[in-house]
Formats: C-alpha cells, structure tokens, sequence
C-alpha cells in the first residue's frame, strides 16, 4: 500500500505456476494485480504434467487451490491470450500497454461441447505436443481454467465456423471479436515467462522429427497424462504399442555450446520420474538412461536412490550422439561409448526420449522494455523482478519460493512511494 | 588392482602449448566418440585420448595407435558440446609424437617452434648461394646457356653434383630418421602385446591400398569435400615423384639434360601434379578457412608445411613459367626459391607435419595386424 493509502499495483506476466504465485501472493497482502498470459489457460507448463516435484503428485490439485485462490480474490485480474506490447516509465510508475487477442468466444460458454461436436476442421494439439490432434474450435484441455473454449481462426478461417456458431445454444461464440489494446498503470512488474522446452529437431544427430519414436520427456508427460492423447498409456507414436524397452537420452540440448549452454537442472528427475512412470504401467518394462552425469540436487538424491534400485533400470555413463531407425521395424537404434566399459555399444529400443532441457521464452520472444541475458534469461532492475525458469531453471518448488520473494520485491516498490 | 595413475600436468601444458588449448573444455560425455566414424566399437577414441590429455598420460597416448587412426574429420570439433576440439588436441598429441619418436630431437623442436622458422629456411638458402658463390655467379662468371641460347637451369645448376648431392643427402637423412622413428614406434605399439595377426606383409599392402583410395577419410562426414582436396594432394604427389624418377632415367640413363619440351611425357605429367598440387592445396585452405569456427584452423605446424607444400607449387610454376619467358634473373631466383622450398621439404619431413604419412600408416598397419577395427570394415562394407 503507498502512504497515501491507495493499493500498489502489480503486473505480473506470466500466468504459469510462478506466475499465478506471486500474483495471488502479492494479491493477499492487499495489492492490486494484473496476470498477463499469452495461452489461453492458465497454469503454462505444469499443467502439462502428469506429475510433479517433490511428491509425485498429479499438479491439478495444486493448480486448482491457486485457482480458487484467484477466483474469490478481487483484487486479481487476469486477461489470457494476451501479451505485453510496450513497458514505460520506471519503478512506482510504469505504463504498460497489453494487446489481448481474440478468442472468439464470450464468457457465457458453459464447456458444453456442442460446437466441438459440429466443427468441420482440426489442429495439432499444442498442448499435447503435435500428439493428437483437436477440433478449430477446443477446449485446452479439460481441467482448464477459465473453462471455456478457444477458436483457432488459422485453422478455420473466414465462413468456416458458421456450423459452431449454429450449435451453440448460448450465443457464446462471437466471430466479430477483434483484438484490443489496453494500458494500465503499476508499481512494479514480475516477469515470470517461464519456458518452453527446448526445439530437438535443431539436435541434428538425435533424430527428432526423422526417426519415428523419438519423442521429448515433456511429450511423454502428455502420454502418461490421464487428460493426453493416450488417456494415459504409455504408447509409442507410430503403432501404439506399449512400450517395454526404453531409452532416455540426458543432457539432449542441454549442457551443449551449439544448443543450450546451461544445465536445464530438471532434466534428470524427470527422466527418473518418467521411469517410474513407466514401470508402473509396466513392471518388466527395461529402462536405460544415459547420461554425462546424473544431476540431483540437494535431498533429491535420495529419489535418485530409490529409482536406481529398481529392476530393469539401467545407468549408462555415455551421452548418446546419434540415434537410428531400425530397419526392420519401428524400433529406435542408440549408439552410445559405454564409458566405464570402453565400448561403443548400440542399443534398440521401442521408444526414444530425449531429456529436452529448458529454454526461456525469453531466448526469442522478448518483451519490449526488459532486459535480457544472452541466453534469453531476465534480467533484474530495480521494479523488475524475474521469478520462477524466466530466472534460471529450476524445479516447480523452487520457483514457488522465487515468486513469493519476487512477489515481496514488487510489493516494496509501491510501498516506499 | 591397477596401478595408480600419475598424472604428468608438465606433459598436459605441453599438449596444450602445442595447439589444444581447449584440453581442459572436455567433460568427459563421449559425444565425440560415438560421432566419429573412424572409431572402432573397443576402446574407442578420442574420448579416452581427451582424458589421457588432461592427465598428461604420455605413454598411455604415444602407446595405442589411436590418435594416427584419427583423420581430423572434425566431426567430433563439430558435436562436440563443451568447444574442446578433440580434433584440433589430437593433432596437437600427434605433433609431440613426431617429437618424441623422430631423431634427432632439436630438429623436431626447431620445426615446431615458429622461433626457428628463419632458421629452417635460413640453413637451404645459404646452401645453395653457397654453390652459386662457389660457381662464381656472384663474382662475374656468367651463367651459361643451353645449346640454342635457351635458358637452361641444368647449365645454371649442374646436377651433379649441385642438385644431386646435396638432395640424395637430404633425402638419405629423412629415411634414416624415418626408420629410426618408426622402429622405434613400432617397438612401442607390440610391447607386451602378441600380434593377432602374422601376415604383416598383407597388412602392409591393405594399408596401402587403403591409403590410395582414401578409405578412412571417405567416412568424415562434417568435412566431406577434404578427403577430394587431400586425395588431390596425394595424387599429385605421386605425380610428381613419377616425374622425378623420369627426369632421373632421361639425366643418368640416356644422358639427356633438360629443359624437357612441354610435349615430352616428363613434362605433361609433371605440369598435371603441379596443378592437381595448387588446386589441392587451395581447396585444403578453402577447407579450413571455412571449418575454423567449428573445427579450427589448425596449428603453426600445420600451416608450416602447407606452406612448404604450397612454396614448392608455386616456385615450381615461377621457375618454370619465367625460364619459358627467358626472364633471367627472376628466373634463376624462383628456380633457387623452389629448391629451397623442395629442400626444406626433403629433409623436415620426419619432424615436420609431412611424417604424418609414415607414422600414420605404421599405425594403419598395426591396426590391421591387432585387428583394432573389424567394425569399421563393417562400416566401409556399407
């Protein structure tokens, strides 16, 4: 609150877990907030997850608590399909401008599915990673929050949603939406853009996107994912075979000059994560992960333990550079130098997972008005505090303790007016 | 147990002073190793030799014949996610081998330090302004000519004894380093160990035959265009030592002295080498001016001998080009600058970058006869 007794104001962009964290954080000691999300859900990354650190636990839950937070608290709004166009002025005085796209649908959907029903074109699903496809006119996914259905223009231009338009019974669907700028005015910003996994088909010699069943460890998230393409088998893309054989190949862009220079610091529990993933599904299921060195922070080393007992999971100290079709069937070939062996060994496999680490959305997307590390990092300035992987990489429960420390930044700006 | 490891840091700081500053990039992931088509499925290289680096194993390195089975495709620079070039170190390791087994040792010191260059070149040049001194050039005899008045560098220079001799000596001094380096390497490679295979005269042949053909290099992939600019290289080599040895039979055999006609076979073949000798060259400088970022542009001693290499080209077309001109003094000059430039050739090649074809192949052939690499055969079947 300022001396003279009116709310500080906060704009928070990113409506991703650290988002919505030190938004609804700052939120509860009485500042006004603004979320600002590009998708049009919110919750970014994690609620792409199967399940998530430290407790293996499905991340709903833990969204849906933030969510209710959000929902009884009127002094947070939050605008999706949106982004920052401009930042001026400084730290108790920034004007920022934010272009909110249409979505093409109003607030009376109810999530009814009539119009899905009746929609004659389809997308690649990006939530799910190009698995599986939905219809132009989709609900993110089901848990999504606002609960209310997104129209993809691109895929469905011009007279072609005239059928969804029919359907609806609530006058929900508005194809006259244009897009709209507004300005608001805050105290101090946190940035919490987060990150995207990083592009493996520029890994030229692992094989994404040329050799079938080659797959990243965010898409088998989306396969493991009650709420995926696969209602939660574990099924390899090209045949739909569950799968008994898999390798996991660390460090896949990360660690790497060419690629990402920094350890993606998640990369390693995920895969140990995604091997007890698949031998839940699958007990006798065969694991191999290959790595330059397991990296598990702290007291995860302790899960890193439990995971390596395990039977059928293999360690293999060796980065794996170059990945196969077989030629006789859908399999994935790996070779890899055995290193404590001294063999240059290849395996087959059902399925390929390339530990993909994370890149900030920052790398190509910059919002005008911040500053930015070489690697597309944020960098902070007095009024500006980064939270969460727009920082650094870092697990989901580091990123809660970041945003409430960004949150309580933000907060004194507005304070010391 | 084994025996514990000691590390030799000074042997380390050598390799890295020889031209692998980026030893210490390496962390040890292997991506090299399984990028590298020349490596074979045991004990394969170069990530082993990237560790023996950084521990300054001498022995462990100079021992296994893995780093003159390494081509320097640079596939592994290319991959390689840390910027320690294992190409660019191997090649640095495979400088202060020829070091360690070429005699004598402060030829290979000279030859490898850019502090002596003036020096390598300073020793030709003297010696044959000496045999100008001595034929008087330089104090008013003039240079005869050849019977029609032509310009005729066998009238200038007599071959026997000022070309012949002082070029049997070099080149009788390079085979005897050569064969004390690579008798000695050899001990080396079978210590302790029994070869696999007896046949060494058949390995031998293999090695040649897969020499010619350029097999290994066949199988670079990031670097694809060398193998042509080196097999041009090669080619032209022996073109040129076909040459010699006609000009050899047309001097002693049938007493003819040159200048040759341009339509005589010795001279079609030795101006083709010449050329296929530039063009090579040239595309081994386009190589790797257009590699340096992501492979390196390779060392003071790789550059030395492309240098020789290119001095004796271009000398040799000067020499030839201007005596057909009647150019005179510019010609007798570029005739002595391509002496030179051949001399220094001759008689560095053991402690130059030029004794890469022998020890290399003395390790071809050992590879063969320790049957080292039966999946890389595999992989040249496909």
């Amino acid at each position: 609150m300022h001396h003279n007794g009116s709310p500080t104001r906060i704009l928070v962009i990113g409506g991703g877990f650290s988002g919505l964290t030190a938004g609804i954080e700052a939120a509860e000691t009485g500042a006004e907030v603004i979320i600002v999300e590009k998708n049009p859900y919110l919750g970014g990354r994690v609620a792409q997850l199967n399940k998530y650190f430290p407790k293996i636990c499905p991340p709903l839950c833990g969204l849906e608590i933030n969510f209710r937070r959000i929902k009884v608290n009127p002094q947070i709004k939050f605008y999706t399909m949106a982004q920052v166009e401009s930042i001026t002025g400084g730290p108790g005085e920034y004007n920022v401008r934010i272009k909110i796209n249409p979505r093409y649908v109003n607030e009376n959907c109810t999530a009814c599915n009539a119009c899905a029903e009746v929609c004659p074109k389809e997308r690649e699903s990006d939530f799910n990673f190009g698995l599986n496809k939905t219809k132009a006119i989709y609900l993110p996914f089901e848990q999504a929050f606002p609960l209310r259905y997104v129209l993809d223009r691109n895929s469905c231009p011009q007279d072609c949603p005239a059928p969804c338009v029919e359907a609806c019974k609530y006058n929900a669907i508005d194809l006259n939406m244009q897009a709209e700028t507004i300005e608001e005015k805050v105290d101090s910003i946190v940035v919490a853009t987060g990150w995207k996994p990083y592009d493996a088909s520029k890994i030229d010699n692992l094989g994404f996107g040329k050799v079938k069943n080659v797959i990243t460890n965010m898409m088998l998230e989306r396969l493991a994912s009650k709420n995926g393409p696969t209602g939660g088998e574990i099924l390899r893309p090209s045949d739909g075979k569950p799968v008994e054989k898999v390798a996991f190949v660390q460090c896949a862009g990360s660690r790497d000059e060419n690629h990402l220079p920094f350890c993606s610091y998640i990369c390693c529990l995920a895969s140990l994560k995604h091997t007890l993933y698949i031998k839940e599904q699958n007990p006798d299921a065969e694991v191999f992960i290959y790595y330059i060195d397991i990296r598990t922070p702290g007291r995860y080393e302790k899960f890193f333990n439990q995971v390596k007992e395990q039977a059928g999971v293999n360690l293999v100290k060796g980065k794996v550079a170059a990945i196969e079709q077989d030629s006789e069937s859908d399999d994935v070939i790996i070779t890899v130098e055995d290193m404590l062996n001294m063999k240059k060994i290849k395996q087959k496999v059902d399925m390929v997972v390339l530990a993909t680490g994370m890149q900030p959305e920052g790398s190509e997307f910059k919002v005008p008005g911040l500053k930015y590390a070489v690697d597309g990092f944020v960098v902070d300035a007095e009024g500006v505090y980064s939270a969460g992987c727009a920082k650094n990489p870092m697990d989901v429960a580091g990123c809660g303790k970041d945003s409430t420390g960004a949150a309580l930044k933000a907060i004194q700006i507005g304070v010391r007016r | 147990m084994d025996k514990p490891v000691r590390p030799d840091l000074q042997f380390a700081k050598e390799i890295i002073k020889a031209g692998g500053e980026s030893l210490k990039k390496c962390y040890q992931c292997s991506t090299c190793t399984v990028v590298c088509n020349l490596s074979p499925e045991d004990k394969p290289f170069p990530r082993k030799e990237m560790l023996y680096a950084q521990w300054g194993l001498k022995e462990k390195l100079f021992k296994n014949p893995d780093i003159w089975l390494c081509h320097h495709c640079g596939d592994c620079t290319a991959y390689c996610p840390r910027g320690a070039k294992p190409g660019e170190v191997l090649g640095a390791v495979r400088k202060l081998m020829i070091k360690n087994y070429s005699p004598p040792s402060f030829l290979a010191n000279w030859v490898a330090d850019p502090k002596y260059l003036l020096l390598l070149f300073l020793f030709p040049i003297l010696l044959f302004l000496g045999e100008l001194f001595l034929l008087g050039y330089f104090t008013g005899t003039e240079i005869p000519r050849g019977e029609h008045g032509e310009l005729a560098y066998s009238k200038f220079l007599p071959a026997v004894p000022w070309i012949d001799v002082p070029f049997m000596a070099a080149a009788g001094f390079a085979v005897i380093c050569f064969y004390l380096g690579v008798k000695k390497y050899w001990l080396d490679l079978t210590d302790g160990m029994e070869l696999k295979r007896k046949d060494i005269y058949n390995c031998i042949k293999e090695t040649i035959i897969d020499i010619l053909a350029h097999k290994k290099f066949q199988l670079c992939t990031f670097n694809k265009s060398r193998t042509t600019a080196h097999l041009l290289v090669l080619y032209a080599f022996i073109g040129l030592a076909i040459t010699t040895g006609i000009a050899a039979f047309y001097e002693w055999g049938l007493r003819w002295e040159s200048p040759y006609p341009q339509t005589n076979i010795v001279k079609i073949i030795g101006n083709v080498s010449g050329i296929a000798l530039l063009i090579g060259m040239f595309y081994i400088i386009a190589n790797r001016s257009k590699n340096a970022v992501k492979q390196g542009i390779g060392s003071y001693f790789d550059w030395l001998l492309i240098t020789i290499i290119l001095g004796v080209g271009i000398t040799g077309f000067m020499a030839e080009l201007l005596r057909l001109a009647d150019a005179g003094t510019l010609a007798y000059a570029s005739y002595v600058a391509h002496l030179v430039f051949v001399f220094t050739l001759f008689t560095y090649a053991p402690h130059s970058k030029m004794a890469h074809m022998v020890y290399r192949a003395t390790a071809m052939v050992f590879a063969k006869a320790a049957v080292r690499e039966e999946s890389i055969r595999k992989q040249e079947a496909a």
